[in-house]
């Protein structure tokens, strides 16, 4: 199997609060990896660590062989990368904002009004960014992510913030990408009905700990072996979970 | 020069580069009104006439620059925390450090073009009002080249705080709080107190010659590498957490 992404017992410690406890994250190239877990579950966190944008406090990981934060520069040509709120320069453009960033990245400037194209915002190019609605900032951010088809995408909660149909055009976008750009997606949500929609893989983190890595059908199968509808596997996610936070709260008590 | 220019164009609309050279024009300005209103009585000044021009002027042409270097250092890098863009940055191939280099290099260059209008004015004024054979430009550039020297720890110290203070009031507020300690005990003589950037910066408006003094120049050399360094080191260190 050819991953591109592998985390080894990754962790990450604030003072005396655990955010992602030993993570071994196994992503396939080419791949849509659904990472999944309630607010809070160390999802941003373990996004913000492939970034090299927080060191680990434990582990290790690799994207394509390359390490941070001695292969950071390399690392970083190769993603795209969104990050829980949008991130832009107010008094610029939408066109300019990812004209900025066209320029750091060294590529056509025909990459600028692919991206806007691919989001559908090429309409709004020439408004300040300020002026944005939330929902056109998230597909701002998105486009920033997507400029140059970058081979892996990091996308956390891509979807926040749009409306219905912005939701279902994202995802429909999200779910192309792997076949249109050869690329490989981790995306994160706290929704399971999304990430079922999206993903092959799927990675399921509740309190800083990975509760399940495989297949969306490993999932499924799981789920009807433990007695759950294999069509309702949010159910099955949210049983996981409570038994989950279950077994914790008996060993707070002990 | 790729950093300069994208610099360049993500200032656009902040007029963070504008303030410096505007604060020029007005400095120019106020020097020539000033001298053209009050000449006999500057004139009559127990100082020689280059003193006067350049010492008796120099007070408020240095307040602008102050409050100007205060204003563009936080407004340079507002755009960056306004928005998050500086989020981005981090998770792009691009040197977060170099940022406050460049932040650094285009501030520096105002000041040299406000110091430079400021000093252009001085020198039509000392050329076309002061008597006869008393306008000495080699005395002019000195001046000028020492009192760009002393404003350089002031822009330095100011770009290391709007770089590590999100909120722009904070670092406002360092800036006035700066320039406050700077009217208060700049006129002391403690030579101690040269190690606050904003009384080595006073120091050529408050003192009544015009001749460079070495040790303020070197404590203002020192403190401008100081501050610059403290700020790319301070930028190299600091991730998005």
């Amino acid at each position: 199997m050819e991953y591109q992404i592998t985390t080894e017992r990754l962790s990450k410690q604030y003072k005396n609060f655990k955010a992602v406890d030993q993570v071994s994250l196994h992503i396939r190239k080419r791949s849509i990896y659904g990472f999944l877990g309630p607010n809070g579950a160390g999802k941003s966190t373990t996004m913000k660590m492939l970034l090299g944008l927080t060191p680990p406090s434990g582990g290790t990981f690799a994207i394509d062989g390359l390490h941070f934060p001695q292969d950071r520069i390399a690392i970083l040509k190769r993603i795209g990368s969104f990050i829980e709120s949008p991130s832009y320069y107010a008094n610029l453009t939408g066109e300019e904002n990812l004209e900025i960033i066209r320029r750091i990245l060294n590529l056509p400037a025909s990459a600028v009004s692919d991206a806007l194209e691919l989001v559908g915002l090429s309409e709004f190019k020439d408004r300040l960014a300020r002026k944005y609605s939330l929902g056109m900032k998230q597909r701002l951010g998105l486009a920033g992510a997507l400029l140059g088809r970058p081979p892996i995408l990091i996308l956390d909660e891509p979807t926040n913030g749009l409306d219905p149909a912005g939701i279902h055009e994202i995802r429909q976008l999200i779910r192309s990408l792997p076949q249109r750009y050869d690329c490989t997606v981790l995306i994160s949500s706290h929704m399971l009905s999304e990430i079922e929609l999206i993903a092959d893989d799927i990675g399921i983190l509740n309190h800083g700990r990975l509760l399940f890595e495989g297949r969306l059908d490993a999932l499924r199968n799981t789920a009807r072996t433990q007695g759950f509808d294999g069509d309702n596997l949010e159910a099955m996610f949210l049983a996981m979970i409570e038994q989950d936070n279950a077994k914790r709260r008996e060993r707070a008590k002990l | 020069m790729k950093t300069l220019a994208l610099e360049i164009k993500k200032v656009k609309r902040t007029g963070s580069l504008a303030v410096l050279p505007l604060a020029g024009g007005l400095g120019a300005a106020y020097a020539l009104v000033n001298f053209l209103i009050r000449r006999d009585a500057l004139l009559s000044l127990p100082l020689a006439p280059m003193d006067v021009l350049l010492t008796q002027l120099y007070g408020m042409i240095l307040l602008i620059n102050l409050f100007a270097i205060i204003v563009a250092a936080c407004l340079i890098y507002n755009l960056e925390f306004k928005g998050q863009a500086i989020k981005k940055l981090w998770m792009l191939p691009f040197s977060v450090p170099k940022l406050f280099v460049t932040k650094f290099i285009l501030l520096t260059l105002g000041l040299a073009a406000a110091i430079i209008l400021e000093n252009t004015a001085l020198g039509w004024i000392g050329m076309t009002m002061l008597p006869q054979g008393s306008f000495q430009l080699p005395v002019l550039v000195q001046f000028a080249v020492y009192s760009f020297v002393t404003s350089l720890p002031v822009l330095a110290l100011m770009l290391l705080a709007a770089s590590r203070i999100e909120t722009m009031g904070v670092t406002l507020g360092i800036g006035v709080a700066g320039f406050l300690t700077g009217m208060a005990l700049g006129t002391s003589g403690l030579k101690v107190l040269l190690i606050d950037p904003f009384i080595v910066m006073l120091h050529p408006a408050v003192a009544m010659s015009a001749q460079p003094e070495l040790l303020v120049m070197t404590a203002a050399l020192l403190e401008a590498t100081v501050c610059a360094a403290a700020g790319f080191l301070a930028a190299k260190m600091r991730a998005y957490e």
